[in-house]
């Protein structure tokens, strides 16, 4: 078996990190590589040394065999190194062919001696693209506007912008982390249909399933350093889990059978509007007990976000009712709503969980900064707020250097950390999570997974709302299944099945 | 844990103080000072001229009979000016609408400076304090709420609010308030009792026994606020020291007596008591503003007092934990619980009501005439902008800079004078420095500081264009 890329002795220091240590990563020709990490691991730095976004302090690359010096992403693709990132780089407003041809636009040939101002040739890119998706099963609109795509879509954009830059080595960064299982499946086909014709992948996850499904070979990374490899027949969650975190990892959360109290959330034929004035939540009802999980599970942009919010008080329902403990909160701020014993966990934690620019201690009271014994009249007590951040720092394992560092500095997992502690340790009611886990590693979703149950078994109500079919199966006591904004079934999650549920997913109803 | 992780925060903060938010303005100034040498040097064509301009300048601002003094008094409202923008800032608002709400400050003080007279001091220097402020509130609190409910950006709103103000402070000095006594137009005298003091007036002023009583009052305030903050520190060290060491446990409390418990407020009416009866008194037998041509005023003091609740008020409080969420995260802010329509009206406000202090001192302790001529300023809110992003919108910080600023205003003159180079090179320079500041990658490129962290940027609002 030839080696299409090797990294050999990779080091690379950032101030106060070792970010990867003497690293070595063979890549066979035609294999699909899977680069299991948690995050701070060294898997991006790692991969963006291989893409030329960083020079390497020591070591050395090879490809085909040839040490080769890549100093920005432009050697790289002169290469064959693709790389599609977990935030794609593309331009909204321009189509797909715009896109794919930014940085390489190929010109008309009788308009060559205008030079700079040569005319595009839209239609021999376009036909490119069509070859490209043909060949590798990767179906995009060359016409479409990259704005009005799915996320997925756009995903298999950047993956036909990089075969189009005739990669031969392609790097994908967490590529399943915006999509549905079965979007994920679709991309599995795709990725063994390009190995099939003598491309090689380096896949980047933390998801073990997706793993063993689709690796040829694994490497783990763990602090900077390559700690092993594994064979996917040999390998299982468990032994992988545990060789990514070092230690024993729960995966299957263990968890006591619920004793549902009161009815703390009822939701009574609803209906809210999303930012487009579209009908995205359309009647829905359910309620959730005081010690039960209810779980809304459903492919992303089925109403479940915007359900959320409504229960939250971000949102307004058009229609329909709701009641927190009997008290009517259909219309109420989102400061009722926490002051009615609500704690939510934000979809996305940047834009609406955190404050990027603030200390961690000040994000730990960012919804109850205004109460005592955090302030007496408009005067906050900081050594209070000093003393809370580290009694909290402590019991939900952030790993900051201290209370004063600035939240947008830690790590993903290490951020959701402080939203999960600041919502969870006050005394709550109701706890509403939506995608509390999106993005984050094995030992941090096994943490704040642990977390939700306690909150369930201490007696709050919790709705948790996730793409997740693994998550909502492993802590829900019920699965409501939302599809185009309406519920089309609450099962008992102890009879549920993978196969029914992604059958209501898909809006197939299935009520016997 | 305390103990360990005290020795590598204070080195952290050390670290930080050298980061980019206190090199890169130093820099900055530096820079535009050594451009603005250079350009005296390249367009008079000889290195003394440097030397004179530069010599002339410092001598003007600080050396010259009652040089030093000429420069306080024209950092007073850019302290103010600056404090208000800095607030803005807070908040994620860009207010450029400083001079506009300076002079409905202005304007709404000499109404109420003119308008009630008879009252004593204690109360009418106040109450048009007070009028001013209102006046710059509500002038400023018009863009906010414009802001929030249509989102017409507030850079827009606040300069076209600019010229409306201008002209209709001119239309009321020519009309309903013109001094039909004077040739100048101009507004009538503000009463004497809502004047703001004269340094060199205070020994005078004193005499007066509610002068002396008012004056009474803001020392037991002060005393009172001081006493109280080493107060609860000292009760902090007592409540974390069993945390820390386990001693002292168990140990039997004494009860406190009457004086202990309210020691702070025994403090205060000591210090009060004790001011008023003294202070008259002291000031009569020495008092070292004695040269009645000195311009200078009590406001210096109203501009320190003003930084201080600035810095309490952003930092410390509730409020202004609110305000710094909205202008930080307004997602987060709403996700909280706060209300973006309050807090970015309240904002403004509050920047505007620095605003019209600046105006009403002006008025009513710098303007010759006691009133508002119709040619009253100045730019001082346009140079205000640049200090406060200079002093990265810290309130102590603004109020370091601001005597920078005003002192090249002040000795702009005498650098004219004996040097030959035009005054405006200082508006120059005050433009480089502005340059720079927003322009952090040109003083990163000049002396190769590495990229600041993630998180900390400039006090600059993040967006321009459309919703914030």
């Amino acid at each position: 078996m030839t080696l299409a890329l090797q990294a050999a002795g990779i080091t690379k220091r950032f101030p106060g990190v070792l970010a990867n240590d003497k690293v070595d990563f063979d890549l066979a020709r035609g294999e699909i590589h899977a680069l299991l990490g948690e995050n701070g691991a060294g898997k991006s730095t790692l991969m963006n040394i291989l893409y030329g976004l960083y020079q390497p302090d020591e070591g050395q690359i090879l490809v085909n065999g040839q040490p080769i010096a890549i100093t920005n992403p432009h050697d790289a693709i002169a290469h064959g190194i693709g790389m599609v990132h977990q935030h794609f780089m593309l331009v909204p407003p321009l189509t797909v062919t715009e896109n794919i041809m930014l940085g390489q636009e190929s010109v008309l040939k009788a308009s060559r001696a205008l030079g700079q101002l040569a005319l595009l040739d839209r239609r021999g890119a376009a036909q490119r693209i069509r070859e490209l998706s043909q060949q590798y099963g990767l179906e995009v609109d060359p016409d479409a506007t990259v704005r009005d795509l799915p996320v997925g879509a756009q995903q298999r954009v950047e993956i036909v912008k990089a075969l189009y830059r005739a990669a031969e080595i392609l790097i994908l960064d967490e590529p399943t982390a915006v999509l549905t299982p079965q979007e994920a499946d679709d991309l599995f086909v795709i990725m063994r249909g390009m190995v099939k014709t003598g491309k090689s992948i380096v896949f980047i996850t933390h998801k073990l399933r997706e793993v063993l499904a689709v690796a040829d070979q694994i490497s783990v990374m763990r602090g900077g350093k390559m700690v092993g490899h594994a064979n996917p027949a040999d390998a299982t969650s468990e032994s992988l889990a545990q060789l990514m975190v070092g230690r024993q990892v729960l995966l299957q959360i263990d968890k006591a059978d619920p004793h549902p109290g009161q009815v703390v959330l009822k939701v009574s034929d609803i209906s809210v509007r999303d930012d487009r004035q579209h009908m995205a939540v359309d009647g829905v009802s359910f309620e959730v007990r005081a010690g039960e999980v209810l779980g809304i599970a459903g492919v992303q942009g089925n109403g479940q976000t915007e359900l959320a919010e409504a229960v939250t008080g971000l949102r307004h329902p058009v229609k329909g009712s709701m009641s927190i403990l009997g008290h009517d909160s259909t219309h109420a701020t989102p400061r009722h709503v926490i002051e009615a014993g609500a704690a939510h966990i934000p979809e996305d934690r940047q834009k609406h969980g955190l404050v990027l620019s603030f200390s961690v201690r000040d994000n730990l009271v960012l919804c109850t900064y205004y109460r005592s014994p955090f302030a007496h009249g408009v005067s906050i007590n900081f050594p209070m707020l000093e003393r809370n951040a580290d009694d909290l720092i402590r019991m939900f394992d952030i790993r900051a250097p201290g209370s004063d560092t600035l939240v947008g500095t830690l790590s993903g997992g290490n951020q959701q950390k402080v939203i999960v502690a600041r919502e969870l340790a006050r005394q709550v009611k109701l706890v509403i999570a939506n995608q509390p886990t999106r993005g984050l590693d094995v030992g941090s979703i096994e943490f704040i997974h642990g977390r939700i149950i306690q909150a369930r078994d201490k007696g709050a109500a919790v709705l948790l709302v996730s793409a997740e079919l693994d998550e909502i199966m492993s802590l829900s006591d019920r699965i409501a299944v939302m599809y185009k904004g309406r519920i089309l079934d609450i099962i008992d999650a102890k009879t549920a099945s993978r196969e029914q549920l992604g059958l209501l997913m898909a809006g197939v109803a299935s009520r016997q | 844990m305390k103990t360990e992780s005290f020795a590598p925060r204070k080195w952290l903060a050390l670290s930080r103080l050298t980061n980019s938010a206190f090199l890169l303005p130093l820099l900055a100034l530096v820079t535009a000072l050594i451009l603005g040498a250079i350009i005296i040097w390249v367009t008079s064509g000889s290195i003394g001229t440097v030397f004179d301009a530069f010599g002339g300048l410092i001598r003007g601002a600080l050396f010259k009979e009652r040089g030093l003094s000429e420069s306080l008094i024209a950092t007073v409202p850019y302290v103010f000016l600056s404090l208000a923008v800095a607030v803005g800032f807070k908040a994620g608002l860009f207010n450029i609408g400083v001079e506009g709400q300076f002079y409905m400050g202005a304007i709404s003080a000499v109404f109420v400076g003119q308008l009630a007279t008879g009252l004593p001091a204690i109360i009418h220097l106040p109450l048009t304090l007070l009028a001013g402020a209102a006046g710059g509130a509500l002038w400023a609190a018009i863009p906010g709420y414009l802001k929030v409910r249509t989102g017409a950006h507030e850079v827009i709103t606040t300069i076209m609010l600019n010229y409306v103000a201008f002209r209709f402070t001119e239309l009321i000095i020519s009309g309903p308030l013109r001094d039909i006594h004077s040739t100048a137009v101009q507004t009538t005298r503000v009463a004497s009792s809502a004047e703001v003091w004269l340094l060199y007036e205070v020994p005078a002023r004193l005499q007066d026994p509610l002068n002396a009583f008012a004056v009474a009052l803001i020392a037991g305030f002060i005393a009172f606020l001081v006493s109280r903050t080493i107060r609860r520190r000292r009760e902090r060290i007592a409540a974390a020291a069993p945390m820390v060491l386990s001693v002292g446990r168990g140990k039997p409390t004494r009860a406190p007596g009457i004086l202990s418990r309210h020691s702070s407020l025994v403090t205060a009416i000591v210090a009060g008591v004790a001011t008023g009866v003294l202070l008259p008194i002291l000031t009569r037998l020495w008092w070292p503003f004695t040269d009645q041509y000195d311009r200078l005023h009590i406001g210096v003091l109203f501009a320190i007092a003003a930084a201080v609740a600035v810095w309490w008020l952003i930092g410390k409080t509730t409020i202004g934990f609110e305000l710094r969420t909205v202008g930080a995260n307004p997602n987060a802010a709403i996700y909280a619980g706060m209300s973006i329509t309050k807090n970015v009206v309240l904002a403004m406000a509050i920047s505007g009501a620095l605003a019209g202090i600046a105006g009403t001192i002006e008025v009513l302790g710098v303007s010759i005439c006691r009133c508002l001529p119709l040619f009253f300023s100045s730019g001082y809110g346009f140079d205000s902008i640049a200090i406060s992003l200079l002093a990265n919108n810290s309130p102590f910080g603004i109020l370091g800079v601001a005597f920078l600023f005003g002192a090249m205003r002040n000795g702009a003159d005498l650098m004219e004078l004996s040097s030959g180079v035009s005054k405006y090179i200082i508006s120059l320079m005050q433009a480089l420095i502005l340059l720079f500041v927003s322009a952090p990658p040109i003083i990163r490129w000049l002396y190769r500081i590495r990229t600041e962290q993630k998180g900390q940027r400039l006090g600059l609002p993040g967006s321009w264009g459309g919703k914030a």
